[in-house]
């Protein structure tokens, strides 16, 4: 079952209004990374590369950082940035991945993603087709 | 293009492009597949849900013998019950249970970070990962809870757990008055993860 306040962070906060509901009936993720990097964090902690814990301590660490530099009712938190975070690192530590790999990886995704969405719109309005002079510094 | 597609910030662009790079990265150097993700949440969307909870407290609200041994040794009594597997480990192996009585209430939490007896409630919901919500819920809790819509009189002791690695609380609402000669299965239905949570009661229907 969908709680209210769940469902108004759902749809006022993540702007995904139409997704649908799960299997138990409760929604758990505003977007698919979310699912993402819950389901990796999960798959990779049972497969041995990480103890739970480990990571856990990562969140708190992450979730500690944003709190300790916002007021607590900043809009711009987010946990699964806070989860990624913690995600990354125990990924580094377990050797898997580099900072630079995931970076540039990252970049490359996001470029594509804005070179082939005709509707995108970053902040400032500009779209972002692949032929577009787009300057506004997201990835080159 | 639908409006579905569109990312409401940079930030969370940024985030999407992390997380998907990152899962494409491992699936590349063979760590997992790309069905690991699916397979994974799929064991979540349908074994772990608060309908194991329910099933739970159900049996307590008709057998106090066992809600007794509930409190007592928590994973001990669920093993009891024809749960699927995968009641102990990813934060379901030191689930405890608190129960409510008439001049106790309890709310669960977790102050640090996002702990929550996944086995039998499911995934939280957004608001118990909000920094507000779990720093006044520790300090406030009775002003709390009357924002849920639940007023619990001054006099009755709000006791809040906050929830660790080493222990994942849950709270067995009591059972409501009208509920008399219910099955156990009907019983299960009463029971919602916001009242197992703390921040609400169970109601009859």
């Amino acid at each position: 079952m969908l709680m209210h306040f769940e469902q108004f962070a759902v749809t006022s906060m993540l702007g995904t209004e139409d997704r649908p509901p799960r299997a138990n009936g409760a929604l758990c993720f505003g977007d698919d990374w979310e699912r993402t990097a819950f389901g990796v964090a999960l798959a990779l902690s049972r497969g041995g590369h990480f103890e739970w814990e480990d990571f856990r301590q990562h969140l708190i660490a992450a979730i500690t950082r944003w709190e300790n530099s916002h007021a607590l009712d900043d809009s711009s938190w987010s946990y699964y940035d806070c989860w990624l975070a913690a995600l990354e690192a125990v990924v580094i530590e377990a050797g898997l991945s580099t900072d630079a790999e995931i970076g540039v990886a990252s970049a490359r995704l996001e470029k594509v993603k804005l070179t082939n969405s005709a509707a995108d719109t970053p902040d400032g309005g500009q779209s972002a087709a692949s032929n577009s002079n787009s300057n506004h510094g997201v990835s080159t | 293009m639908t409006e579905r597609f569109e990312y409401p910030s940079d930030r969370e662009a940024k985030s999407a492009a992390r997380a998907k790079a990152l899962e494409a990265l491992l699936i590349e150097k063979g760590v997992i597949t790309k069905n690991t993700v699916d397979t994974v949440m799929n064991f979540f969307e349908t074994k772990m849900g608060p309908f194991n909870g329910a099933k739970v407290v159900a049996r307590a609200w008709v057998d106090p013998a066992f809600k007794r041994r509930l409190v007592s040794d928590t994973t001990k009594a669920i093993a009891e019950l024809d749960l699927p597997e995968g009641m102990v480990g990813a934060e379901g192996e030191h689930m405890r249970a608190v129960a409510n009585e008439p001049d106790v209430h309890n709310l669960i939490i977790c102050t640090l970070c996002s702990c929550y007896p996944w086995p039998v409630l499911g995934l939280p919901p957004y608001w118990y990962k909000d920094p507000t919500f779990r720093s006044r819920a520790a300090r406030e809790p009775h002003a709390v809870l009357k924002e849920f819509g639940l007023d619990i009189p001054t006099k009755i002791e709000v006791k809040v757990w906050d929830s660790s690695a080493q222990i994942r609380w849950f709270v067995v609402p009591e059972r409501p008055a009208g509920t008399e000669g219910m099955s156990e299965a009907d019983l299960a239905k009463l029971v919602t993860p916001e009242s197992m949570m703390g921040v609400a009661v169970a109601k009859a229907a």
